[in-house]
């Protein structure tokens, strides 16, 4: 393709920057991942809002290798017969771990005391290939797994292979098409319950602003799109759609990075709305408050939790 | 109708528990009657109903709002106090930590 440079050498501010916006198709910028299409959105409107305490402390032990204490407390719960009535059991545990920060290599491990043990690495085999692997060991038989995702950065695109245990096998590929626009597939097939999936994405950002649109076989259809007011505020908005089973969805919410705090909000169709609040206290001392109000079901959940380091 | 009552108003006397039971048992008095029972349905459903969407966009704006309006406020406090120290001591030396 041919470059579309500017041809005058003396053009003003604006013409020039009405002139950077022809597009030079050969030069395109490095697509988001895959997985992290919809980051923006995920980051405002699916906050993890828990119930209970939480508390989580971290120090490092040298420059690269850091170990982390928490303590979670509260109701989890446990799926019921009826859909009206929510079965809350109380727990506890501890969770430690261990994280080794390196430029090429990142590993992390955490341990709990119900006796689950989650590894994930993350290593950088050559300049553009990244390997991630995660897995988990349980106590009950058969509920461990393991996965390895193998990442190809190319220029305007990336690639990506999934394989996992109880053959599962998955690849996504997204490709920059214009400097805003980018456009990928992904395909998967399980083998423990005989199903294959392929599912298409497209994602168009500019700086304001980032919408994204998701099809995939397994029926779910996901569009949402992030609007950043200014540099403190952005909202976000986002529905879907399953039409396998005929659910929909559709929030709003909005995210506020302050100073010495971020708010994030959301309300959502199914009557529930649900806010975390996070505020520095002081250096590395953070205070957690989450609330989450289903006036459907009738069910109100609130968290409180600290974080240290 | 009128008329009707102003015959029973006429006929006084022993007959007056008959006159108001007459009246009493009237068609426009049980209309009345029917109306006042569904107003007294209809409005207290509406209370109810009124009650249910104030209590749930209150406690939902508790939640959504209240913190939010207490942070920006925290962080404009925060400002000034920033712009009033460095009206006071002025603009900071070339190396300093900021």
């Amino acid at each position: 393709m041919a470059d579309l440079l500017p041809p005058l050498g003396t053009a003003q501010t604006d013409g020039k920057t009405k002139v950077d916006e022809k597009v030079d198709y050969s030069n395109l910028p490095c697509p988001v991942p895959y997985e992290e299409l919809h980051r923006e959105a995920i980051m405002s409107l699916k906050a993890d809002n828990f119930e209970g305490l939480r508390f989580d402390f971290s120090k490092g032990l040298n420059q690269k290798f850091s170990l982390s204490h928490s303590v979670m407390m509260g109701p989890t719960e446990v799926p019921s017969q009826s859909p009206d009535t929510t079965i809350k059991i109380p727990t506890a545990h501890y969770e430690f771990g261990a994280n080794y920060f390196d430029p090429k290599l990142m590993l992390i491990g955490r341990l709990m005391t119900d006796g689950r043990l989650n590894a994930r690495v993350k290593a950088d085999l050559t300049d553009r290939l990244v390997l991630k692997a995660n897995g988990q060991l349980t106590n009950e038989p058969h509920m461990s797994h393991a996965m390895f995702n193998f990442d190809y950065m190319g220029s305007d695109y990336r690639a990506q292979l999934q394989l996992g245990n109880s053959a599962l096998i998955g690849a996504t590929y997204i490709q920059s098409v214009t400097p805003r626009l980018s456009l990928g597939g992904e395909v998967f097939w399980a083998g423990v319950p005989r199903k294959s999936g392929i599912g298409y994405a497209a994602r168009y950002d500019t700086d304001k602003m980032v919408a994204t649109a998701q099809v995939a076989s397994t029926g779910t259809i996901a569009m949402n799109y992030v609007q950043k007011i200014s540099d403190k505020v952005s909202l976000a908005t986002d529905f879907a759609y399953n039409y396998l089973s005929r659910d929909v969805v559709a929030s709003v919410g909005y995210d506020y990075i302050l100073r010495q705090s971020r708010v994030r909000g959301k309300i959502d169709s199914n009557g529930v709305a649900s806010a975390l609040l996070e505020e520095r206290l002081s250096m590395g001392l953070n205070f957690l408050l989450s609330a989450e109000l289903d006036h459907k079901k009738k069910d109100y959940k609130f968290g409180f939790g600290l974080t240290v380091g | 109708m009128a008329t009707n009552k102003r015959t029973g108003a006429g006929k006084s006397g022993g007959r007056d528990s008959s006159i108001l039971a007459k009246i009493a048992n009237h068609e426009i008095a049980n209309k009345g009657r029917r109306a006042a029972c569904d107003a007294v349905y209809v409005s207290k459903k509406l209370l109810r109903s009124t009650g249910k969407a104030a209590w749930i966009v209150g406690t939902s704006f508790l939640i959504l709002v209240v913190p939010l309006l207490i942070q920006a406020e925290r962080d404009q406090m925060l400002g000034e106090i920033e712009l009033q120290q460095a009206s006071i001591l002025g603009p900071p030396p070339p190396g300093a930590l900021q």
